[in-house]
């Protein structure tokens, strides 16, 4: 038995001698494929009949694909907007309905938190000209539209550095008098 | 452009991406269920872990950087989910790992889609006391054909220490085979 003289591990006889005969062994064994002739070539697990063709539309539909394309959200919006219009339009009718001979149920009868979070929580994705169609200008104010009151100076400053022309204002300035 | 990275920014594009999902489940439903369904035995398993891999491709292709093979990335999800619903199973049944292996090899022989003869079974069996990366590595090599490099990218593995895992594989399967005859 060798000795090493520097620790006190032994190794056994001719173990380094014949360390690079068994490691060239081993790496030849490792790369020939082991005899696999005892196994059998199939491993018996089956599917139920046409089981792949369906897969596809099972995955699909949990997806969101429609007919091939994904409904975006935007898509599923615009449908919650029409069935919640119509909802909305519905439950007026059968309340005017059964109602008629009682109470009569008005718009002023929503409260106005519901109909404040109604708007908050829905977009409605008007454009600029559908608004201008449906909003009457002269009805309203600026504080219809902010809470924050703005200082006429800070109006006149705001114009001042944005505004080149003030005819691009088209101001009546009959009425500013 | 190869195909694979092709099919990769078309399924990145919100215009595209339906048609070549659809082209990605056709072309590898078939190999990543069989592949699925040797780790969790059971049809039904197998069916809601590959639709549930499918939705996990889907939803994380935008994080896919290209650094490994499509179809590797896939594989790699589909083992992770197929171990990870394993783990749940023998969770909620209070059962160890290994006992859940033994389970399911039992339930196969009732298996209405198990059509194994007999020493089909006893494959199944032997297979269901080896490690978890072994029968793995097995599964991959001999009924997959799949080489060693490609299971090298999936199993995050050297080509080396698969070598050995499927000759011990093979040795342990053929030892229970030969004590139980």
């Amino acid at each position: 038995m060798k000795k090493n003289h520097n620790n006190k591990f032994k190794t056994p006889e001719n173990y380094f001698e014949s360390f690079n005969e068994r490691l060239f062994a081993r790496m030849s064994a490792e790369e020939e494929e082991p005899n696999t002739d005892f196994l059998p070539k199939s491993d018996g697990f089956a599917t139920p009949d046409s089981y792949f063709e369906g897969v596809y539309a099972q995955i699909q539909s949990k997806i969101g694909f429609n007919q091939g394309r994904i409904i975006s959200l935007q898509q599923r919006k615009t449908f919650y907007y029409a069935a919640a219009a119509i909802a909305v339009v519905f439950v007026f009718a059968l309340g005017w309905k059964f109602n008629q001979k009682t109470t009569e149920l008005g718009f002023e009868d929503l409260a106005s938190a519901e109909i404040t979070s109604y708007f908050e929580n829905n977009e409605f994705g008007l454009s600029s000209y559908e608004i201008a169609e449906n909003v009457n200008l002269e009805e309203i104010s600026i504080a219809d539209l902010t809470d924050t009151s703005i200082e006429e100076e800070s109006i006149l400053e705001y114009l001042d550095e944005n505004v080149e022309d003030l005819e691009d204002l088209d101001l009546n300035y009959e009425e500013l008098e | 452009m190869s195909t694979e990275e092709h099919l990769v920014l078309e399924l990145k594009n919100k215009d595209t991406q339906a048609k070549a999902f659809e082209v990605l489940v056709n072309t590898y439903k078939e190999r990543l269920y069989w592949h699925i369904r040797r780790i969790v035995m059971n049809h039904d398993d197998a069916d809601d872990v590959l639709q549930n891999t499918f939705i996990k491709v889907f939803r994380s292709i935008e994080g896919f950087k290209g650094d490994s093979k499509l179809y590797s990335w896939m594989y790699r999800i589909a083992t992770n989910e197929s171990l990870t619903f394993l783990k749940q199973k023998s969770k909620k049944s209070g059962i160890s790992n290994e006992e859940l292996q033994e389970s399911l090899v039992q339930n196969l022989e009732s298996d209405v889609y198990f059509e194994g003869d007999e020493i089909q079974l006893k494959l199944q069996k032997a297979l269901a006391t080896l490690p978890e990366k072994q029968k793995l590595v097995f599964n991959m090599k001999y009924f997959q054909e799949m080489k060693y490099e490609e299971i090298s990218e999936v199993l995050e593995t050297s080509v080396g220490g698969l070598k050995a895992s499927y000759h011990l594989a093979v040795k342990k399967i053929e030892s229970y085979l030969t004590d139980s005859d």
